[in-house]
């Protein structure tokens, strides 16, 4: 199968260079258009911000590797990529790394839970461009089932691996239905703002936010349904909540172990959580000394995003078993397709013979014999075609073999002269 | 029926052996294909045991609780029971290695020690006692299990304080679940120690008729009944909340355990049967 790839991704390019070549859907569209004009009868283009990826069935000779790159290269005259930044591919080996972004396992972060989504859109796009013909759309099919199988067979999308999110996942282990819970997140920079969204996500019961500009948190406060709170008195109102996230750019403590104790006696000793995800740290860690506080900072959430990216790490080698499957079922009915009028064909070959010396004999029997001389020539046939036949149908089961399938094929096609009539090239 | 009673006693620690491996095994592992067969192996378990008891009491002629390793198998069946129904209403699996041992120690026990006796005494036969008897080991069992909850909430309590991630922070359910099960079954048990008690004031004076209400097991019973009922009524008023509920229902676990044993072997009381 000749399906051709090129990448150029977090392995191989830094995002300075990523970004030089990363295309938005409108301009994918317009890529598809060149594409199928110039190099390939069928493809897709992938592009996140961690790769841009194309995959096609070349039309003519002309699509090689170094022209497709030339081609992505040429479309911004000011980026700096080499051949040294793009990954190449060929039939197995660009199914395979397909199969493993479907599956999260080429991503930055292993068992990335976008990375599906993205490539379903990629495809999407293809198909309405008319870019998706009979054999991207069965890769198509093949990579979602590997990417769905990933996630439901194996554990690679487990846990959290980012410090905004293993906050939360700290916050489950404590408090069983959020949504009956309260909870202020003070500081609406980047980090603050992700915390905020994860909550708004988990359904949290009441979220307020607060940040010493109040313009910035006017437009996440009606995004995500959440309160505002001035800076200058939300203390005031920190018994109220059950879960504290901290997220300032603040040089020193915004509270202390004592404002905290105070709270805790109006709270009547209420389970708190509090997680300092700024650096410097805005709480004083000794707070975690007081009963019922469950005081976290980056290093301990750190230590949760180790532990779970070790366990996705852990679950590649399952991820790999499915996707060798995958590949094998894949190439298995790619094969079925060159075998079965490879089959038709030495049939339709020797019925033809058959067929010639019937008829050129047929005269020196009688009507009767006639008929017989025409059931044992078919015998005949069917006996000295079984056997062939079960090899040939044999070779398509054999999956990703396609050497030596494509070997066979050929071989049966030169000693019969058998004329080649299909449009599939091995 | 004899050697049936005799085979199943030998058989059934060995089946809850493999009920406690297969919830260990899953717990370490947290294999979800294993939800199901673990669950599966309990209640076959469960069925074994029920057999054994119905045996029992066919093979002697009285249900098993004229003797403290008797007492030990209904103990080891409730536990398990109900934490099995625990498991089915709330579907929270990753639990059942810490209580499941409780029924393994009691089962074995009671395999080792028991005491098959033909004659018992006739205050024994009553079926009051009976079912005195069952409210008193499912009062208990709940009491055990609340215990148990408890236990496992300080447990995750100790490592989320010390930024522990471990296996005991990846397979517990939460806090406030693990608090509320706790509750909860000291809630169950509360209520069936008090039918117990209930059942056991009415069935008193008619078989023994010169008992005392400062009877070593009555007084302490009813302490135990007394710390459990003000520790729900604080949790319910909202007085008592977290960690407090928890060490409560530890504590009156500690007592439950410490008066059975003062008053079944070592004070004098109408309540030693055996």
């Amino acid at each position: 199968m000749n399906l051709l790839a090129i990448s150029v991704n977090h392995h191989t390019a830094p995002v300075s260079l990523r970004e030089e070549v990363h295309l938005s859907s409108d301009e994918i569209k317009n890529y598809i258009d060149e594409l199928k004009e110039k190099y390939f009868s069928e493809g897709f283009i992938v592009s996140t911000c961690n790769r841009t990826e194309l995959y096609g069935i070349p039309k003519e000779s002309n699509a090689s590797y170094l022209a497709l790159e030339k081609f992505l290269i040429d479309k911004n005259p000011k980026n700096n990529l080499t051949d040294e930044h793009f990954q190449k591919f060929f039939s197995c080996s660009a199914l395979n790394h397909l199969f493993k972004v479907a599956a999260g396992i080429d991503s930055m972060l292993i068992g990335d839970n976008q990375i599906l989504g993205q490539v379903k859109e990629s495809f999407q796009l293809a198909q309405e461009k008319q870019f998706a013909g009979f054999l991207v759309n069965r890769v198509f099919d093949s990579a979602i089932r590997v990417g769905k199988r990933a996630k439901t067979e194996t554990t690679i999308s487990d846990g959290a691996i980012t410090v905004s999110y293993a906050a939360v996942q700290l916050v489950e282990k404590i408090f069983s239905n959020l949504s009956k819970k309260s909870a202020l997140v003070i500081g609406m920079g980047e980090t603050g703002k992700i915390a905020a969204q994860h909550l708004h996500d988990k359904h949290i019961g009441n979220l307020s936010i607060t940040n010493r500009t109040i313009e910035k948190s006017e437009k996440i406060a009606t995004e995500l349904d959440a309160q505002i709170l001035p800076f200058e008195r939300f203390k005031e109102y920190l018994a109220d909540f059950d879960i504290i996230i901290s997220a300032t750019s603040s040089p020193n403590l915004i509270l202390t172990k004592e404002e905290i104790k105070t709270m805790m006696k109006k709270r009547g000793n209420a389970a708190t959580v509090l997680m300092d995800i700024a650096l410097p740290r805005d709480i004083d860690p000794e707070v975690r000394n007081i009963d019922n506080v469950f005081y976290n900072d980056i290093d301990s959430l750190n230590i949760i995003v180790e532990h779970n990216m070790k366990k996705r790490k852990d679950e590649i080698p399952k991820v790999q078993t499915i996707i060798m499957e995958e590949l094998i079922n894949f190439f298995g009915w790619y094969n079925s397709l060159e075998i079965a009028p490879t089959i038709k064909s030495l049939r339709d070959y020797y019925e033809e013979i058959r067929l010639a010396e019937v008829e050129g004999y047929k005269n020196k029997f009688t009507k009767e014999d006639q008929e017989k001389l025409e059931l044992v020539t078919k015998r005949i046939i069917n006996k000295l075609l079984h056997h062939p036949t079960t090899e040939l149908r044999k070779v398509a089961g054999q999956g990703i073999n396609t050497t030596e399938s494509a070997a066979k094929i050929a071989l049966v096609r030169d000693l019969f002269g058998i004329d080649n009539q299909n449009n599939f090239k091995a | 029926m004899k050697n049936a009673v005799d085979v199943s006693n030998i058989l059934l620690p060995l089946f809850y052996f493999a009920s406690f491996a297969i919830y260990l095994y899953d717990f370490q592992k947290g294999e979800r294909r294993l939800s199901n067969v673990k669950r599966l192996f309990l209640f076959l378990t469960l069925f074994f045991h029920i057999f054994y008891l119905i045996a029992r009491t066919v093979a002697f002629n009285h249900p098993p609780i004229t003797n403290v390793f008797e007492i030990f198998t209904m103990l080891a069946f409730s536990v398990s029971f109900s934490y099995f129904i625990l498991e089915l209403v709330t579907d929270i699996r990753g639990t059942g290695l810490f209580i499941i041992v409780l029924s393994l120690i009691f089962q074995t026990i009671s395999s080792l020690f028991i005491v098959d006796l033909l004659e018992v005494k006739e205050v024994l036969r009553s079926n009051l006692l009976g079912v005195h008897v069952l409210h008193a080991l499912l009062g208990y069992a709940g009491i055990t299990i609340s215990a148990v909850y408890g236990f496992l909430y300080l447990m995750l309590y100790k490592e989320l304080k010390l930024n522990k991630f471990g296996l005991i922070f990846e397979r517990l359910p939460n806090l406030e679940i693990l608090e509320k099960l706790s509750f909860y079954s000291a809630i169950i048990g509360f209520v069936l120690l008090s039918v117990a008690i209930g059942i056991g004031v009415i069935w008193l004076p008619r078989a023994f008729p010169k008992f005392s209400y400062f009877d070593p097991k009555l007084v302490a019973t009813f302490l135990v009944w007394l710390m459990y009922g003000i520790g729900i009524t604080t949790k319910i008023t909202g007085k008592l909340q977290g960690k407090k509920v928890v060490v409560f229902s530890i504590v009156g676990f500690g007592l439950a355990i410490f008066s059975t044993l003062v008053t079944n072997f070592l004070a004098k009381s109408f309540h030693a049967f055996y």
